[in-house]
């Protein structure tokens, strides 16, 4: 199981490095890319958990999608694309820092304590959970309501937003 | 194979599902405004005739392994949300139709906010709930900023929106641990898991999930956003918000102590106990500074959403269902005087164009049927027998005394204290209405009401009169809502 | 079409015995393979367009390097390679610089999951030819073709001008909504073979007799859904006549425009990548992979039987497919861009999204032992008549200019 461990502290630290890049950075679309490395990182850690399906729909939806229209939201408004100091710095940076740390003691001392002794154990079975068919059946048989409730949100969704951003 | 579906339990929402799909096609290919509207009042009315059909056949009916429960807790909600929504369907006529804001598209998406509520009285596991939850607050992200060319109500639209992503961020990460912990999101597996020995973050995960519906029900200290939104959004709209998608978030926070977390007292009883006691005080505290009537009644929400919170707060001490019918009760009270007292202020703004309370002085003797509703609503608001918000005020009492501990009695103080603040500025709008000198200025001959408001504020009087003299209508509801059936 | 048993139901068996130094070596192998296969083929590709575009319009296209100009496409590459750098003052240095890789990784990785080939026999080990059989291919593409939009949108962005900016904005936004289509008209086929898998979809289409050329082979079972994805995938690969990222009357060269040398030739590459990774997938979902007869008059388990001849009918299909393509560019002059995301977003997309529907009673139908005779026709008028329905929805020319 050594790999998984190496693999996933590898992971662990490149997505860290990565969300702190997002925050110290000073020019919005470097800040975006952090953010895709973040959530790439993500996707890899739910393939080490045999979550292949979600994985791949974890890229497809949040760096295909998500980020791509960040950026192109960036880049259709009037939003500072270079550097810009001061602008995105709201002077909290000690009072953010007690903070998260404090999340992170917290955090870590709470979690090791609920699940510090547990072991995720590998077998045909967790695999199975992972796959595309077994994902489907969850979201059609059990999940069927709020499943057919999103779609009925993301219709709303979508008139909401064609009624802000048309002209009238 | 194929899992079986009754069709029946999902009723009221396919009429529902149908109207919303009815009314966007309808708009796509008239230009008569009112056709849309109608289209929605008859599917909201046309959605009781399942709920009423599943109440006479009374049956408990549990779908998805428990995920999905209609019983008569959900159906008596579910039918509150129905009229709550209804009723606003019948202030907005007019106020959407009259503005050069008009859009059919607002009652697609207040219908399919109302689509939510009623699938948040029957969603019994977390994923449901939160679906709906965010089926109730997205759209409303839309309708709060429906005046696109006011700055005010884009203001309103935007901080409602943040504060919603953010609380519903919270919430999530909450939800998750919980589910971590308690392996599944079905709320029957989570109460087994909270009746045995839970580790300290199950605390922390009950805690943020409890955050973040003290966003959605505007509980002081999260509270915030809600004046601004109040103020900036289209009056219908916040009549709508501050009635039906505040209680949609109670029901989902009551669901979700009842049937969840309740074992675990510990965990959720302080700070229910805390956001109650500061959403009564510093609601009712702001509401005194107030000029503006509807901010005044915003914080007043705020501190009614306060009041709601107690009974649920002391529910662990409180014997059978004495607590949870108090919410319920005062929920649908609470709905009535609320959604009576925007129609008024609505009714009012016709007349004098703005929403300061010095703007309504001698309100009374140039508009009298109207002043005396609005003072009805207010004086229900504030407590006074005999109309129905005494009735509230005492099942909340009730409750609190049912539970009989220190804690309890501390809160109730605080309650009772807070019910004489409350009346202060109650009573002073009804002061302004009724004794002062009108204003210089004030337009007095007025068009007639529009039908759909007065039918509004006529329903909301009768509802408030009926139950302050007759309670035991609500009380039996109430009773209903929570027997085994 | 039938479904058929899958005889690799853990994916590739070359991992089916843990994994050693040699199963490593196996993969190091088949990826320079691929990687070769992919450069070799862009490199005939480019010369192979030019000579029939050349063709077509009555000129001899280049002919001086090697027999019939051959070498031309390595000629150019080599040219490139060796020009100077430059970097506009403006440009924001790392993100001008991993752009284009961005782009042709991408590129390359959407190729993996092509299956060029059966099935090889070395030694003790048999592996797919094909470089990675995930369980969720089909995703994989699609994510692949999601993260090359970075390598358009950040190479215009970080050039720090603004016709780069203007056709990276058009080319992504472009790519974006194609790939709505393009993933709802896969859903077509994914209906029909059961499995995200590539390699199970050329399964599912394995030859058997001629009848299969139309039972099996899913171009005609899913005509529709085929029809979509040649049109979204043509859009999505900025292939005339949707060439808009390089519209040289309002934009100059495009979101490239200021790349030069070798990291110009690098993005050239990857836009010819991603047109031969493309036409390979037209050619695994819909027209059988590497099936085809085999050779009768050799042994059926034969090694000509079981490496060279799926390997021949899959490059054949593709050549056929790239010729097509060719052709396209060849005859078609560009469409306006409005009317281009008006194709986009209000025909392909709820066309995929009826046809998807019309499969999906097709097959419940196959499941039920319905009468298909009268089913399928009925699925067809429907969804013909729901079409109707949403294009009466869609404002016409008229209503637009109302509206504006």
């Amino acid at each position: 199981m050594w790999e998984q461990q190496v693999a996933f502290w590898v992971l662990a630290v490149a997505m860290a490095a990565a969300a702190i890049g997002v925050v110290r950075s000073r020019n919005i679309v470097h800040a975006a890319l952090f953010l895709v490395v973040v959530l790439a990182g993500a996707a890899a850690q739910y393939i080490l958990l045999a979550a292949e399906f979600v994985a791949w729909v974890q890229v497809l939806i949040y760096i295909g999608a998500v980020v791509v229209l960040f950026l192109f939201g960036i880049m259709l408004t009037r939003a500072p694309m270079h550097d810009d100091a001061g602008a995105l710095d709201n002077d909290q940076r000690w009072g953010g820092l007690v903070v998260a740390l404090f999340v992170l003691g917290v955090l870590i001392a709470l979690l090791v304590n609920a699940f510090g002794g547990k072991k995720i154990h590998f077998s045909n079975a967790l695999v199975s959970l992972g796959r595309t068919s077994h994902v489907g059946t969850d979201i059609f048989r059990v999940f069927v309501v709020p499943f057919e409730v999103v779609s009925m949100l993301l219709l709303a969704a979508l008139v909401g937003a064609v009624v802000l951003a048309r002209k009238d | 194979m194929n899992p079986h579906v009754d069709f029946h339990a999902f009723a009221p929402e396919i009429v529902l599902t149908v109207t919303i799909v009815a009314v966007l096609i309808a708009d796509l290919f008239t230009d008569d405004s009112k056709l849309p509207a109608r289209i929605a009042a008859l599917g909201v009315l046309g959605s009781l005739v399942p709920v009423l059909t599943l109440a006479v056949d009374g049956q408990t009916r549990s779908l998805f392994g428990g995920a999905f429960v209609v019983d008569p807790f959900s159906l008596v909600l579910t039918g509150f949300f129905l009229v709550a929504g209804y009723v606003t369907l019948l202030l907005s006529f007019d106020y959407i139709g009259e503005g050069d804001y008009y859009q059919g598209e607002f009652y697609v998406l207040l219908l399919t906010s109302l689509l939510g509520m009623i699938v948040i009285s029957s969603a019994r596991d977390l994923i449901s709930i939160f679906v709906a939850l965010e089926t109730i607050t997205i759209p409303t992200f839309v309708l709060a900023g429906w005046r696109k060319h006011d700055t005010k109500s884009n203001e309103a639209s935007l901080k409602y929106f943040l504060i919603g992503v953010l609380s519903s961020a919270v919430m999530l990460y909450g939800m998750s641990l919980v589910f971590g912990l308690a392996n599944s999101t079905v709320l029957v597996d989570i109460h087994k898991y909270a009746s045995g020995h839970t580790p300290a973050l199950f605390a922390v995960a009950v805690f943020l999930t409890l955050v973040g519906f003290a966003f959605k029900v505007s509980a002081v200290p999260f509270h915030f956003w809600a004046p601004d939104t109040y103020e900036g959004a289209p009056t219908p709209v916040t009549a709508f918000l501050s009635v039906a998608s505040k209680a949609g978030g109670f029901v989902a926070l009551l669901t979700i102590v009842r049937l969840g977390f309740f074992p675990s007292g510990n965990s959720w009883q302080p700070i229910l106990w805390v956001l109650a006691a500061a959403s009564m005080t510093l609601g009712n505290l702001a509401a005194l500074r107030q000029t503006n009537i509807v901010r005044m009644l915003a914080y007043s929400s705020i501190a009614q959403g306060g009041f709601i919170l107690v009974p649920l707060a002391v529910a662990g001490d409180v014997r059978g269902n004495a607590a949870w019918q108090a919410v319920v009760i005062y929920i649908l009270i609470y709905g009535a005087m609320n959604l009576g007292a925007f129609a008024a202020v609505i009714a009012a703004a016709r007349r004098t164009r703005s929403a300061e309370i010095s703007r309504l002085a001698g309100f009374g003797r140039t508009n009298p049927a109207i002043a005396v509703m609005f003072s009805v609503f207010l004086f229900s608001l504030a407590g006074i027998p005999p109309l129905a918000g005494w009735f509230a005020k005492f099942v909340m009492f009730r409750a609190v005394f049912d539970a009989n501990t220190t804690v309890a009695v501390v809160l109730g103080v605080i309650a009772a204290v807070n019910s004489v603040i409350a009346f202060f500025y109650y009573s002073g709008v009804v002061r302004r209405l009724w004794f002062d000198e009108p204003a210089a200025g004030v337009e007095l001959s007025s068009p007639r009401l529009p039908v759909g408001l007065s039918a509004a504020m006529g329903l909301m009087t009768a509802v408030i009169l009926v139950v302050g003299v007759y309670p035991q209508f609500f009380a039996r509801l109430g009773e209903i809502a929570f027997q085994r059936g | 079409m039938t479904r058929l048993a899958n005889p690799f139901p853990g994916g590739d068996p070359l991992f089916n015995h843990g994994l050693d130094l040699t199963v490593i070596g196996f993969v190091i192998v088949k990826t320079l393979i691929v990687f070769g296969l992919l450069l070799v083929s862009v490199l005939l590709y480019i010369w192979f367009m030019r000579k029939v575009i050349a063709d077509m319009q009555n000129r001899i296209g280049p002919d001086q390097a090697g027999p019939f100009g051959i070498l031309q496409t390595l000629a150019d590459g080599i040219k490139l390679f060796f020009k100077e750098h430059s970097t506009p003052a403006r440009a924001d240095r790392p993100v001008y610089l991993l752009a284009p890789f961005v782009s042709a990784l991408a590129a390359f990785l959407a190729f993996a999951i092509v299956p060029f080939g059966g099935i090889a026999r070395l030694g003790t080990h048999t592996t797919f030819l094909q470089l990675a059989d995930p369980p969720v291919g089909v995703l994989w593409l699609l994510a692949m073709s999601g993260i090359g939009v970075y390598g358009v949108m950040l190479a215009g962005w970080s050039s720090g001008s603004k016709y780069p900016l203007l056709g990276s904005v058009r080319a992504s936004a472009q790519v974006l909504s194609y790939e709505a289509a393009m993933g709802l008209s896969i859903v077509g086929v994914l209906v029909h073979t059961g499995t995200l898998s590539t390699r199970g979809i050329v399964l599912q289409q394995t030859w058997q007799n001629w009848h299969s050329f139309v039972s099996q082979w899913l171009w005609l079972p899913a005509i529709g859904a085929f029809v979509i994805f040649l049109i979204a995938a043509t859009a999505e690969t900025n292939h005339p006549p949707f060439d808009f990222s390089e519209a040289e009357e309002e934009l100059a060269g495009g979101y490239h425009i200021e790349y030069g040398g070798i990291r110009f030739a690098i993005f050239y590459l990857a836009e010819f990548m991603n047109m031969i990774t493309m036409s390979a997938i037209a050619v695994t979902l819909f027209l059988g992979g590497p099936s085809g007869p085999k050779l009768g008059f050799l042994n059926q388990g034969g090694w000509v039987n079981v490496w060279i001849v799926p390997v021949f009918w899959f490059l054949l299909k593709l050549w056929v497919v790239l010729y097509a393509t060719v052709w396209l560019r060849a005859s078609l002059p560009r469409l306006r861009y409005d009317l281009l995301m008006d194709l986009g977003w209000k025909v392909l997309i709820e066309a995929a999204f009826l046809w998807a529907m019309v499969t999906g009673v097709i097959v419940v139908g196959q499941d039920q032992h319905w009468n298909l005779w009268i089913v399928t026709p009925a699925a067809a008028v429907a969804a013909l008549l729901v079409y109707g329905f949403l294009m009466m929805c869609v404002p016409g020319k008229r209503e637009l200019e109302d509206i504006r």
